[in-house]
């Protein structure tokens, strides 16, 4: 790996360090990996609470003073679905340090982060019932604020169907039911289990040295470590089920159309490469089949997409169109799918694809967010791709290695977001 | 006509030139970026309904939605699609509209040259027939529809409404399915022939770039596409606006899980451009981060409360005709929220924040400032926009440094009014 230097450090803890002198901000994430078990909500619940303050910084209002002191630092935490991982983040953005002419921003930062990581507002043994009560109520509302994004609404309720009894089909955000019977204690050890026995991934991009960063983490961080937790493989199920179809009604304009794909291939099979090619031609912009025979030539919806979730082996497309165009819609959709398997598939539609393939990973080594996404994956399935190898394999593929990906690829699951009202459906 | 503007504080350097079609041409160099973007944008939004068409006398009203129509149909070419041709060459290009600017634009991470051929070729190509403008109803109205489903436009769309009685900005930008059915060719044509004009538009590109051979570029493309034809005045016509709100109170059912809110205030100030302007949106930035940013009292109270959460926001916006603020966000109690900002603006009427609060914004937003020239996109794009306005924003942190605690307090006093507000709201149906 050229761009990007990894480090082991102590505790099982390994740190990405990519050094850009363009970037005018260090991006800093911590990434905790966690089985996407029956803990899932409590996972998703623990780093909102220790947003909310730390020893030094007891609240939100210390937090916020504190951060626009450092020259409007962001900071924020997240969680994130993996396959069938849940990876809690916590992320910092700061001003490089020679653009305002003060030391020790950085070092700050760090410091920042390990003390909202280890040292949270206690009552007692517990986390502070306030934050806990309120942070809770604040996760379910934004569970159930799921239903105002139909298209993000309806992709969610596409997998949840298709892969249901499979572990992915949990939200990452977590249950309802397990909010109402949240039990403070659980939750606590909870967090402690994170903290010892979670794969740690500490990723910092931009304008620094890779030495004195890995010393300065070293240095700030203070976590009390046990035995690393092996997170199981995702399951990525290997037979082609029978398409079922489903249709849920709701107060809407546009209906959604999403069709769930199993793909048959992991993230770590060669055929990989052929497969995002695939998704490409079939789905991946304006000079995909989608686009040109839903959108162009059809004109039945604005968007029409398709695109894989590469760590659980799924493809989904998505569109959103008039309800009474269902069938039309479905029929075009899966006259592409048939289309590539036969081999059609023209030099235009195979080049046009491997370009915006090549532009999308070229263009990511800009993007702070991006490159840490694209090596989290890495993480996640402990491949060795740096970008430019990534693109090289992109470019090694054959059209003839295409269809024959594409015939392991099985519709699985036909979901329909319709209005109340009119024919839709079978 | 060359003129190159370093900021050391920022180390960042720009070229500008204007070419003899009247074509304002600006080159950001960022040396070891892979990407390259090129933004080439026209200062015409579906704010501009209505207007005097090119060597006419009489003024006209164009259907609501025609910016945006067009801006979807000059990528139809006599020969294809320009998708197509972008394809071939591995770029990404895209299009929006908004009230007051079309803009179209391309990343790609090589062949920029040739990139930047077909942008600046089919743009100013327009090729609109009856068939390829009906197809397109279609996917507009899609468009439409979708944007009809979400809750977080609706709820930002009624409040415009609730703040203006006439301005168009009170319109949906794509306009509505029945008035994008109204839309033809010719219609198209006297647009395109209006607002595209070189002397109306600007060509802004983010990179590591030879500024020299952009400019040669440029300058023969759109030569040999328009002549030396003159830069012409365009008559925009505007419904005069009255002071006030036209409701104090919108409200929506739609399927959502509980109440979005959003509360403006509408800014009734004529001085809208330059550096007064910028000075303005600088000053009302750090008001809102003052009255309701995160290390704000009023806050923290609500958030304690329960009564929002980490999805609220707050910003002004400042256009030449227009200005409000807006702060929006979930909530169980709209009415609520709504009352207690209220109280807090009248509280701090006669007990104002710290100076070292304002001081310390001030210190957020260069921070803040410095992180946009991180992304090509942000840069570009809110470069362009700012200039049809008559700013320069590399001025920003210069006038940042100057801003007073009292012009700030001025934008807060006159502003931040219960009386020049609306409450916008989406709740669950019934």
């Amino acid at each position: 790996m050229k761009d990007i230097i990894v480090k082991n450090l102590d505790k099982n803890i390994n740190l990405y360090v990519i050094p850009d002198k363009k970037f005018k901000t260090v991006y800093i994430s911590y990434c905790f990996h966690r089985d996407l078990d029956d803990n899932y909500t409590y996972n998703a619940l623990v780093p909102a609470i220790l947003k909310r303050g730390c020893e030094g910084y007891e609240d939100q209002k210390k937090i916020g003073t504190y951060l626009e002191e450092q020259y409007g630092a962001l900071f924020d935490v997240g969680v994130q679905k993996r396959g069938e991982r849940q990876i809690l983040r916590f992320t910092m953005d700061l001003v490089n340090e020679d653009f305002v002419g003060k030391d020790g921003l950085l070092a700050q930062a760090l410091y920042f982060l390990n003390r909202i990581i280890t040292k949270p507002v206690l009552e007692g043994s517990m986390f502070k019932s306030d934050y806990v009560n309120q942070e809770r109520e604040n996760l379910k509302n934004r569970i159930l604020a799921m239903i105002n994004d139909k298209m993000q609404y309806s992709m969610e309720r596409c997998i949840q169907e298709m892969c249901r009894g499979e572990k992915y089909a949990r939200y990452v955000l977590g249950s309802i039911d397990d909010l109402a019977s949240l039990d403070p204690e659980k939750l606590f050890d909870v967090y402690k289990d994170i903290i010892k026995t979670s794969p740690l991934d500490i990723f910092i991009v931009g304008d620094v040295d890779a030495e004195k960063v890995a010393t300065l983490v070293n240095n700030s961080l203070d976590l009390e470590r046990s035995q690393i937790k092996l997170i199981p493989e995702t399951m990525i199920k290997k037979i082609g089920l029978k398409r079922r179809e489903v249709v849920e009604r709701m107060d809407v304009s546009q209906a959604k159309l999403n069709i769930g794909f199993r793909t048959n291939v992991s993230v770590n099979q060669d055929e990989y490469f052929p497969l995002v090619l695939y998704s490409g031609i079939l789905g991946g912009g304006p000079h995909s089949k989608l686009f040109i025979n839903v959108r162009e030539k059809s004109s039945l919806a604005y968007y029409a997409f398709a695109r894989l979730e590469k760590h659980k082996g799924l493809m989904l497309i998505g569109s959103g169109i008039d309800p009474k165009n269902y069938e039309q819609t479905l029929d075009i959709i899966m006259e592409q799918v048939e289309d590539i398997k036969h081999g059609r598939i023209s030099d235009t539609e195979f080049t046009a694809s491997v370009n915006a393939i090549t532009t999308s990973l070229r263009a990511a080594k800009d993007d702070q967010g991006q490159l840490v996404d694209y090596y989290l994956g890495n993480a996640v399935t402990e491949a060795r791709y740096t970008l430019e190898d990534f693109i090289s394999e992109i470019q090694k593929v054959k059209p003839e290695d295409v269809v024959d990906v594409s015939r392991k690829v099985k519709v699985d699951t036909v979901y329909l977001l319709s209005p109340e009202e009119g024919d839709a459906g079978r | 006509m060359k003129k190159v503007m370093e900021n050391k504080l920022l180390k960042e350097k720009l070229i500008h030139m204007r070419l003899s079609s009247g074509l304002n041409v600006y080159v950001l160099l960022k040396p070891g970026y892979n990407r390259q973007f090129a933004i080439y944008a026209t200062r015409y939004g579906s704010n501009d309904s209505q207007f005097t068409p090119l060597g006419q006398r009489e003024p006209i009203t164009v259907p609501d939605g025609i910016a945006h129509f067009l801006e979807h149909k000059l990528f139809e070419e006599e020969k294809g699609n320009v998708f197509e041709e972008y394809s071939k060459l591995g770029a990404q290009p895209n299009a929006f509209t908004n009230f007051n600017m079309t803009a179209y634009h391309f990343t790609s991470t090589g062949n920029f040259y040739e990139c930047l051929d077909v942008l600046l070729g089919f743009v100013g190509r327009p090729y609109f027939t009856d068939e390829n403008v009906e197809k397109e109803k279609g996917i507009i109205a899609q468009e439409i529809r979708m944007y009809e489903d979400n809750p977080y436009w609706r709820v930002y769309f009624n409040l415009l409404r609730g703040l203006y009685h006439e301005f168009p900005v009170r319109k949906d930008i794509a306009g509505t399915v029945e008035s994008i059915y109204r839309i033809d060719k010719e219609t198209l044509y006297e647009c395109y022939r209006t607002f595209y004009h070189p002397s109306n538009m600007a060509l802004f590109i983010a990179g590591d770039v030879d500024p020299e051979k952009i400019f040669d570029q440029a300058e023969k493309i759109i030569v040999k596409r328009s002549g030396k034809s003159e830069a012409r005045e365009i008559k925009r016509i505007f419904p005069e606006e009255a002071k006030g709100v036209n409701k104090d109170r919108v409200e929506e059912r739609l399927a959502v899980a509980r109440p979005i809110f959003a509360l403006g205030f509408k800014d009734e100030d004529s001085v809208r451009d330059g550096d007064r302007l910028l000075d303005k949106l600088i000053a009302n930035d750090i008001v809102l981060d003052m009255l309701i940013g995160t290390s704000s009292d009023m806050y923290d109270e609500l958030y304690e409360k329960g009564l929002i959460d980490s999805s609220f926001s707050s910003y002004y916006t400042g256009e030449r005709h227009y200005g409000y603020a807006i702060m929006t966000g979930h909530t169980q109690e709209p009415e609520n929220v709504a009352d207690s900002i209220f109280n807090e603006i009248v509280k701090r009427r006669s007990q104002p924040w710290k100076q070292e609060h304002f001081n310390r914004i001030k210190k957020k937003k260069i921070g803040e400032f410095i992180r946009l020239f991180n992304s090509l996109n942000s840069v570009s794009i809110q470069f362009v926009s700012m200039m049809f306005r008559d700013i320069h924003l590399l001025d920003y942190l210069e006038r940042l440094e100057a801003i007073t605690y009292n012009e700030v307090l001025k934008e807060f006093n006159e502003i931040y009014r219960k009386e020049n507000s609306c409450l916008s709201s989406i709740v669950p149906l019934a």
